[in-house]
């Protein structure tokens, strides 16, 4: 005490205290900003840039020594927490609570920032103890950097000043790249979902389609469409007895050529019990190769149910009638003239059938078709064989069609990426975290705190002295963000610049 | 290569102490006279804080004011600047006497006030009585009757309501500027900031220390690329010149940074300057112009 009152007749006591008349006049104070003149180039010495310079100075003091005065009505009344780093409001709260602050426990809560923020526009007036802090005092009290630091309390300020919403970032509240990876629609019935793979699957094979792959874990899902399945396949159970006969007929070693049609007439039935299936292998297609069913060849119109032995157990599927559909094909004939009919005669005739093949006929299965075909091509090779007999074989074998896409594919060197692959592996750091969300200040007039909606931008605030973010920073950043744009606030003492990334792809010239 | 060596006009103030305070490890000035006397000395800074007149602008800032980390060293090695006390922690009697003091303060603030809006008043109302009277020729007498009696309501009835009280939001915190024993402590306790190491923090300084000696004011550079900007006088009269980008003696500098840098110069119509500071502590300037082949 002692010491203060020995400062203060020394004169070194400072302060910047208006008195009442001071603060009483300031009423009429003007609100508008000197407009700042055109800048000289060079110094010359001259009487007039000096008379200028003086008034710009003189404008510039006047302008910074300005001290704040607000009606006291107008001036909300808050306390400074320590121990928890927030400002609880103890008057209510004006039209700043619409897009700042939060509440909890029954009370108006802001952050540190949003609070200096408001002090320094002039809207608050926090006290600590008992008594009321100035600018300086909130700048040293608030900001540190364990929770908000100088250089990010200068992006939010200007981008508030710039009629922001901002708001700090909370990754937690973020949905999970899991869940964004789902892209669930919003809860539907089930039954609804169902419907949707009704229409999908094909008779006699087991139906994944893409949809589904994302829920495999999901076996309920599952189960019941292979019980769909089999309700269709009943369906088309239209020839029962026919249908026992010729499974009987297929019982044997799976190995056995065995025909997918189902035969027309009862003769061919009766011809043979076992032996049948012999004859049926010499004249019919055989192991496993597909049924052409869009094949104008008079076939049956049902298909024989598939070899009991590949299926898994206990299940028990029929023929399946495929005459409606066959009906839906080939429905009209194309009239060709007598040039365009000799040319598809010949070409029929030329025409590799490979059901006809007898040397695929005697294949007895996958394997030993696989081996047939290796040995075909290296035949074919002729004079190239040697390329091909090393551990380095070439590419492509120019005897082969391929699109002029998939050779490029074929000849690239590295593989185009987009910025998120591998993004969900980055473990996160300290060094690089996202601070702020920023939303557009159109939306101000509708903007609820509870649901925000979707930001306009994120923003991490770095320096100028710092390392530049390297793509492992930008990967996880964009990755945190989710499909909001990442914004890097760059503060270099006093100055601010923005800058961003974006995801870029080359563009192609080739189609397939 | 070619040198600017014009003189600041105003004389240097002699060494005049400023209480640089630190808030989250960066140098701040909060007090017009601070500012002021820095700003004789030709070191420039950078305001970070809202204009009391018009806050919600970026243009024109307030205080406080963010000293370069050359220019903090500066006026460190110079002996004028201090470190501010900080904020007093008080408690139990103290504490009670100044939140009295402060209560007591703000009362007769509030007296005072409502003095003046009254006298406002009254002279607004004698104002509006007369001028339209100008006219016709005033019965002096009535006249005054009736603005006597409109006077003497308003003494009577006029309420200066508390919410219109004008209060003070202080800028910078009152008190003590620096407490003498505080300077002797001021070059050991300079914490160490940003990710810079030792030898690019000298390299800069003494470009700094160098240009700001000749008369040049020098503020940061970094959306242009350089370490500062130069300008023949004070930045808010005239464009700067120069961009200067440091490098030390020794250091080995890519062509194509070269040619990037001295893009930008041309871009911006400033001239690139690469300055490197030699060991008797005399700093050589190199400037880049671009010019064509033809």
């Amino acid at each position: 005490m002692a010491d203060q009152n020995k400062a203060e007749i020394d004169g070194k006591f400072y302060s910047e205290i208006l008195s009442p008349s001071e603060l009483f006049a300031a009423r009429s104070r003007s609100h508008k900003l000197p407009v700042k003149g055109q800048k000289d180039f060079i110094p010359d010495g001259s009487e007039e840039q000096r008379r200028r310079l003086d008034q710009s100075l003189s404008e510039h003091w006047s302008l910074i020594s300005e001290e704040r005065v607000e009606r006291l009505g107008n001036l909300v009344k808050a306390k400074w927490i320590p121990a928890e780093r927030i400002v609880e409001l103890q008057s209510p709260a004006g039209k700043f609570w619409q897009t700042m602050g939060f509440s909890a426990n029954g009370k108006q809560l802001l952050q540190p920032e949003e609070a200096l923020y408001l002090m320094e526009c002039g809207n608050l007036q926090v006290f600590s103890q008992d008594l009321p802090l100035s600018i300086q005092d909130g700048y040293e009290s608030f900001l540190s950097s364990s929770s908000v630091s100088l250089q990010q309390y200068q992006v939010f300020g200007h981008l508030k000043r710039l009629g922001f919403v901002v708001h700090r970032f909370d990754p937690s509240l973020e949905p999970s790249c899991y869940v964004r990876q789902l892209n669930l629609p919003p809860s539907r019935d089930r039954a609804a979902r169902q419907q949707k793979r009704k229409r999908s699957p094909s008779p006699g094979t087991t139906s994944r389609s893409v949809d589904q792959s994302a829920t495999r874990p999901e076996h309920q899902d599952s189960s019941s469409a292979d019980r769909m399945e089999e309700e269709e396949v009943q369906e088309g159970h239209r020839d029962l007895s026919e249908g026992h006969l010729s499974s009987t007929s297929s019982a044997g070693p799976a190995g056995r050529g065995r025909s997918w049609w189902q035969t027309d007439t009862p003769q061919d039935q009766s011809d043979g019990s076992a032996g049948s299936s012999h004859t049926h292998a010499d004249r019919r297609p055989s192991f496993a190769l597909f049924p052409d069913l869009g094949s104008k060849e008079r076939l049956s119109s049902a298909l024989l149910p598939p070899d009991p032995s590949l299926l898994p157990g206990g299940l028990e599927v029929g023929t399946c009638d495929v005459a409606s559909w066959r009906k839906k094909i080939n429905l009209r004939e194309v009239k060709m003239s007598s040039k365009e009919r000799e040319r598809e005669e010949d070409r029929s005739r030329r025409r590799w059938d490979v059901n006809r093949d007898r040397q695929v006929l005697r294949c007895r299965n996958w394997a030993e078709y696989r081996e047939l075909l290796s040995r075909r091509e290296r035949r074919s090779r002729g004079r190239q064989e040697h390329l091909w007999n090393h551990e380095v074989t070439p590419l492509h074998d120019p005897r082969q069609p391929i699109s002029t896409e998939e050779l490029l594919e074929k000849i690239t060197v590295t593989q185009s990426t987009n910025l998120l692959e591998g993004a969900s592996s980055i473990k996160e750091w300290d060094e690089w975290r996202i601070c702020f969300s920023v939303y557009q200040p159109d939306t101000v007039a509708d903007f609820r705190k509870s649901s925000p909606g979707k930001p306009y931008a994120r923003v991490c605030v770095c320096s100028f002295d710092g390392p530049v973010p390297d793509l492992r920073a930008v990967k996880l950043l964009t990755f945190q963000s989710g499909d909001v744009p990442v914004v890097f606030a760059v503060v270099d003492c006093g100055d601010l610049s923005f800058y961003t990334f974006k995801d870029f792809q080359l563009p192609t010239d080739v189609y397939p | 290569m070619r040198f600017e060596s014009s003189r600041m006009e105003r004389p240097e103030d002699s060494a005049r102490v400023v209480g640089v305070s630190v808030c989250d490890s960066a140098p701040l000035l909060w007090r017009v006279e601070d500012l002021r006397s820095v700003r004789r000395r030709g070191l420039v800074g950078a305001l970070l804080g809202s204009l009391p007149r018009s806050p919600r602008q970026n243009c024109r800032m307030g205080r406080p004011l963010l000293l370069l980390p050359e220019e903090e060293r500066l006026l460190g090695e110079s002996r004028t600047a201090a470190a501010a006390l900080p904020a007093p922690r008080q408690d139990g009697a103290q504490l009670e006497l100044r939140v009295r003091r402060h209560e007591e303060e703000q009362q007769r603030s509030f007296e005072e006030q409502s003095v003046l809006a009254l006298e406002d008043r009254k002279s607004s109302l004698l104002c509006a009585m007369t001028s339209p009277d100008t006219g016709s020729p005033p019965e002096a007498g009535a006249m005054d009757e009736s603005l006597q009696r409109r006077l003497e309501d308003l003494d009577r009835s006029f309420v200066f309501p508390r919410s219109a009280l004008g209060v003070q939001l202080s800028t910078a915190r009152a008190g003590l500027s620096y407490c003498p024993e505080a300077r002797a402590f001021l070059q050991a306790e300079w914490p160490i900031r940003g990710g810079q190491n030792g030898l690019s923090r000298d390299t800069k300084y003494q470009v700094f220390r160098d240009l700001r000696g000749r008369g040049f004011c020098l503020t940061s550079a970094g959306k242009f690329g350089g370490d500062f900007l130069v300008y023949p006088g004070d930045p808010l009269r005239f464009h700067a010149h120069f961009i200067a980008v440091c490098l030390a003696a020794d250091e080995a500098v890519g062509l194509l940074d070269v040619l990037a840098v001295a893009r930008l110069g041309s871009n911006v119509k400033k001239t690139v300057l690469l300055c490197s500071p030699a060991e008797d502590g005399a700093v050589t300037y190199t400037s880049l112009q671009w010019s064509g082949m033809v």
